[in-house]
């Protein structure tokens, strides 16, 4: 059987576009023994009134879409270059505040509106690699990156999250208050800040 | 009325199985059995304590408290990965516990067995308090064998569990005040005469904001997560640790120097945790108190067995260090075990009152009804009930009764640590290496116990081997013994890439 050569291209595309709609129809095999689910990642979560992923979500994509209309990110002729310092915890919870900076990050960085430049922690790394390649012989001169070319950040992102908890016999109230500011590294000016207030109220 | 009545019948058949085939779980009395494993720790004898051990478990299945117990022997004699394997057991053990405690808590508040006979026919899932310290002594494991990842990992499944309990143990005081309020049973401790109530009212006791949150396990988060470089974490360690211990202002010093601390240090400095271990975790004994019951129309009263714990006030705390001979450095008293296995009891003491109190009803109810069929059943009934009867006196033993913490900024290399007290002086000697170090002491009658680090082989390029010497007095013991084995240390140290650690 002979086909035309645009009827084959009609075919295949009718095929992909199939495929495409109806997503691919293999599945994989099942293995549990157990109640085990997978949920939504973005679901609303009201286990307890601790600070939660819903709270992680709510504060990052807040704070990243603020940051993005700022006039330092929109005004700005080149890409701003960013570090970010810390975020404190003020609390008396376990916060892991890097994972909401590692958030607000990745979303600034996904609207390509901003470059990032290793922030402190990342630094250890940076030198070690640089020194791995320019000192230990290992490395052809001519390919490996030279020492003193790191790009200085143009803004540092710090902030602090902090919150007041009052219970009586059958209410806990939790209030949490993320503030974040965007500092001019060369003028110390504060160019951006933004708040972010979350209240979870929990009645037995 | 009929619940009783039924419960009653397979009581009587339960009992008369029990005294005629016995039980051991009814009937061991755990505080008979590590009283003597104690003493011989106290007297420098591990290796006796862990066949002790042993001796007293010879079962192939073994329970949570053996591997408690285990885990911290085995420490004592700074068979550190053993020691981690020992508790690592346990600790699975908790998580069935815990597991169950997210999906079905309805199964960890009731207990038939616990009405009918005694509370030791329940499972052991361990204090809530010593729950807590086993992911805490875990983490203190995994430091001491450089292991700061797997270290973080148990402190952060330390604050992870204190949310689990604190959310069962509402659920807990809920559930027995409504049984107690349909039964019409009185719950408190004062309704109990006889009862030594000063050992649960005590100021120490009430102090504390619950039975399982300890200052020393918080502390030590934000030291880890500090030499981690995770400051956003430190700061609630150590402000829980405020909380917990407001009257220990020196622990302010903790979160104020977080931002600084780091910066200050110099390239051959450490910033060094000592941990001051002392005494070992009080017991529970039986106490025995009448408990009216009606039955046709008349009062009688049947005697029924409580948990007590007297407090051990003999246990030595110092007050200072001597560190190199020359200088003094005071240590803190923040965790006290002694009074938070107090404040257990007397958070848990509702629940058991209600037990207690329905068993008496059944008991009661059982012997009357036994007797009224013949004289001999009924006789059989009360000798079996009576038998029977005795209060769960399962804790963990070897666990030390106070926690007391020391911070200063050493020099890289070796140094001696001296503690003073009644025994004379004590010392250690130590090598310092790394940006964060902690050294873990324990005090335990007349004698003293290093766990130290064991360093990997880069740290202890610019060191001499660790070593630990106890005083010239104390060379007799097993603490001296187990500080020669420690001297081969340097040959044995690690020497893959180092993950994860500060230095």
């Amino acid at each position: 059987m002979n086909m035309s050569r645009p009827s084959l291209l009609l075919l295949s595309l009718t095929a992909v576009m199939a495929l495409g709609l109806g997503g691919c129809a293999t599945t994989s095999p099942e293995v549990s023994s157990g109640p085990v689910k997978y949920g939504d990642a973005k679901a609303v979560e009201t286990v307890t009134n601790e600070f939660g992923s819903t709270d992680l979500q709510t504060i990052a994509e807040s704070m990243a879409r603020s940051m993005l209309q700022s006039r330092p990110v929109t005004q700005s002729r080149e890409r701003p270059l960013v570090t970010i310092a810390e975020v404190k915890n003020k609390t008396s919870e376990y916060i892991d505040t890097r994972a909401i900076t590692d958030s607000i990050r990745a979303q600034l960085l996904k609207s390509g509106a901003v470059r990032f430049a290793v922030d402190i922690n990342a630094m250890q790394n940076q030198t070690d690699e640089l020194i791995r390649q320019n000192q230990t012989g290992m490395y052809k001169k001519s390919k490996s990156k030279k020492i003193g070319q790191m790009e200085g950040a143009d803004f540092r992102v710090e902030g602090n999250i902090t919150s007041i908890v009052k219970r009586s016999s059958d209410i806990k109230d939790v209030y949490y208050k993320f503030s974040l500011m965007l500092v001019n590294v060369e003028s110390g000016v504060i160019e951006w800040a933004d708040e972010k207030e979350i209240r979870k109220t929990t009645t037995r | 009325m009929k619940r009783i009545h039924a419960a009653s019948r397979y009581l009587a058949v339960v009992l008369a199985a029990l005294l005629a085939g016995g039980c051991a779980g009814t009937m061991r009395s755990y505080d008979s059995e590590l009283k003597q494993t104690v003493g011989m720790v106290s007297s420098g004898h591990v290796d006796q304590a862990l066949q002790e051990l042993e001796k007293n478990n010879s079962a192939a299945d073994k329970d949570l408290l053996y591997y408690l117990e285990k885990g911290e022997l085995l420490r004592l004699k700074s068979q550190l990965p053993e020691s981690r394997d020992a508790w690592l057991l346990a600790d699975e053990k908790v998580k069935i516990w815990e597991e169950e405690a997210k999906t079905s808590p309805e199964k960890l508040i009731g207990n038939i067995g616990s009405v009918l006979i005694n509370d030791k026919t329940r499972r052991y899932d361990g204090q809530d308090y010593e729950k807590v310290m086993l992911s805490t002594r875990l983490a203190l494991d995994h430091l001491a064998l450089w292991n700061w990842d797997a270290a973080r990992i148990e402190i952060k499944k330390t604050h992870e569990r204190e949310a689990i309990i604190a959310e069962l143990r509402a659920r807990e005081v809920a559930n027995v005040e409504e049984d107690a309020k349909q039964r019409k049973v009185k719950t408190e401790i004062k309704d109990l005469k006889g009862y030594p109530v000063e050992t649960l009212d005590d100021p120490e006791v009430i102090a504390l904001k619950n039975g399982y949150q300890s200052a020393f396990s918080h502390y030590l988060a934000g030291f880890v997560y500090e030499a981690l470089n995770e400051p956003g974490l430190a700061a609630p360690g150590y402000r829980k640790a405020i909380e917990l211990r407001p009257d220990v202002k020196w622990l302010e010093e903790g979160l104020k120097g977080l931002e600084s601390r780091a910066r200050k240090l110099k390239a051959n400095e450490s910033d060094v945790l000592i941990v001051v271990e002392a005494g070992s975790a009080p017991a529970r004994s039986s106490v025995s108190v009448p408990i009216p019951v009606p039955y046709k129309n008349t009062w009688g009263a049947v005697p029924i067995s409580f948990p007590v714990i007297k407090s051990d006030k003999s246990v030595f705390l110092p007050a200072q260090l001597n560190v190199d001979g020359k200088n003094t450095l005071s240590v803190y008293q923040i965790t006290n075990i002694d009074a938070m296995a107090r404040r257990a009891l007397k958070d848990d003491m509702p629940g058991i009152v209600l037990r207690g109190t329905i068993r008496a009803i059944t008991k009661t109810v059982a012997q009357k009804e036994a007797a009224d069929r013949s004289a001999i059943a009924g006789l059989l009934t009360t000798i079996a009930a009576i038998a029977t009867e005795s209060a769960d006196e399962r804790v963990w033993r070897t666990l030390p009764s106070h926690i007391l913490i020391a911070r200063a900024i050493l020099t890289s290399g070796r140094h001696t640590i001296g503690i003073s007290g009644p025994f004379g002086t004590k010392t250690v000697t130590a090598d310092v290496a790394g940006k964060h170090t902690i050294i873990p002491l324990r005090l335990m009658g007349s004698s003293l116990y290093a766990t130290l680090p064991q360093y990997p082989s880069q740290l202890l390029a610019s060191s001499e081997a660790v070593t630990a010497e106890p005083a010239a007095t104390d060379t007799t013991n097993e603490a001296a013994k187990s500080a020669v084995k420690r001297k081969t240390l340097k040959q044995k140290a690690k020497t893959e890439p180092i993950k994860g650690v500060p230095q």
